[in-house]
């Protein structure tokens, strides 16, 4: 139920067993099946999400009613809407599963006592959130100064699995292209290699 | 001692939340899964007899057919997908069912509406100290245990309007946010919420039931009887 979520943890902080049952004691497993949704938006983010198995997505939807993909999460990756959850107001984004999935949720009054109990927690909170910052960044750096092919070239690089788990015109919608224009990135690339 | 409880009342969620209904077959079961089928709630149905969950479920469609029902072969697995949990069993096969359940109920709301009788139905085989609930959170004392639904009887479920007055049903507990969502789950049911305070107050609503169904059995209620709170 558990093995992804203290696999990550351990590598950015180890922990002792007695300190794994600790935590445990603030997690809550979830299993989720394919299209079900952990949260709609207009609700108030009360999780995060760990995908312990499967793979999520989170989206919002503009005023035009068009679906933007804002994140994935496969296997050992955290879903959730920070803003909301940080600041207890409702979200404008929603999250469901992409495949069946098993989560581990961790509350948002699990996640401040842990904080308040646990200084290791805090840490992996800390480094958690330090590369999910770093990750924005590059994904804002590179959608201002690279080519739309250099672009989805260090997509696929950073996430090489994510083209046979992810439909195509979700990856699209990441990246803030169309399907089509998506379709003659890759046949470019492709057709260079 | 003077217990001021505060609740912040949230608008209803707009995601659907998934409720395992364990011993959805039985007379509290079968009132509960469809009374709750009518809310936007997506319902996992167990208990020991395929037979019956399939004629439930046939039941539930037929006077709900967009609801959003599934039976289930196992108390676990529908207690690791459910965000709520509904042990709508005796006593006894509580106790019995939170040991299995315990790892997949980990911080989530699970609902005790047992009232712990003894066979003779003139007292309660719990302690003045303790009740079926405060029993259960021993078992599952990182769940938020919730106690609701043990002061109405089924049939109120099909009519919670008895004598002109609908009747109150009373929510037991510790966690605030899990209240509220079983304060949603009654007023789904029908019934008129009332928080009573902490889960030890759960000692005192099984000690209502216990009258009830005294009252019941000598009065000729039928089992359509209920409390109400006379106020101004």
């Amino acid at each position: 139920m558990y093995d992804v979520f203290f696999q990550k943890f351990n590598q950015k902080i180890p922990l002792t067993e007695e300190e794994e049952n600790f935590v445990k004691n603030y997690l809550s497993p979830k299993k989720l099946r394919k299209r079900q949704y952990l949260l709609q938006e207009g609700d108030v983010c009360k999780s995060i999400a760990f995908v312990e198995k499967g793979s999520m997505r989170s989206y919002l939807v503009d005023p035009d009613g068009q679906e933007h993909i804002t994140a994935f999460a496969l296997e050992g990756w955290t879903i959730g809407d920070l803003s909301s959850f940080h600041s207890e107001q409702p979200t404008t984004q929603s999250i469901d599963a992409l495949e069946d999935c098993e989560l581990v949720l961790i509350s948002k009054s699990a996640h401040d006592e842990l904080l308040r109990t646990m200084p290791k927690y805090e840490t992996y909170i800390r480094l958690l959130i330090t590369d999910a910052y770093v990750a924005l960044q590059k994904r804002t750096l590179n959608m201002i100064s690279m080519s739309l092919d250099d672009r989805y070239k260090a997509f696929i690089d950073i996430y090489p699995s994510i083209t046979q788990r992810v439909p195509q015109h979700m990856i699209a919608s990441y990246m803030g292209l169309s399907p089509e224009t998506l379709s003659r990135i890759r046949n470019r690339i492709n057709t260079s290699k | 001692m003077l217990v001021i409880l505060c609740i912040k009342f949230e608008k209803t969620m707009n995601t659907k939340q998934t409720i395992a209904v364990i011993g959805a077959t039985g007379n509290m079961g079968s009132g509960i899964s469809k009374s709750l089928s009518k809310g936007n709630y997506r319902l996992l149905l167990f208990a020991n007899q395929l037979s019956k969950l399939q004629t439930l479920e046939a039941e539930i469609l037929e006077i709900n057919p967009s609801a959003d029902i599934e039976i289930t072969a196992c108390p676990t697995e529908s207690s690791w997908e459910a965000d709520i949990i509904i042990l709508a069993v005796p006593y006894a096969v509580q106790q019995q069912i939170a040991q299995k359940i315990k790892e997949v109920a980990n911080q989530k709301i699970v609902i005790s509406i047992a009232n712990p009788l003894n066979e003779t139905y003139d007292g309660l085989v719990t302690a003045p100290n303790t009740s079926a609930a405060e029993e259960l959170e021993k078992l599952l004392p990182n769940s938020k245990v919730i106690k609701a639904f043990n002061t109405v009887f089924a049939p109120d479920f099909t009519q919670p309007i008895i004598a002109g007055s609908q009747a109150d049903a009373f929510i037991a507990g510790d966690d605030q946010d899990a209240l509220q969502t079983v304060n949603e789950l009654v007023i789904t049911a029908g019934f008129n919420p009332i928080i009573a305070g902490g889960l030890h107050v759960s000692r005192t609503l099984e000690n209502m039931s216990l009258l009830l169904i005294q009252l019941n059995m000598k009065n000729n209620y039928n089992w359509l009887a209920g409390w109400k709170i006379l106020h101004q």
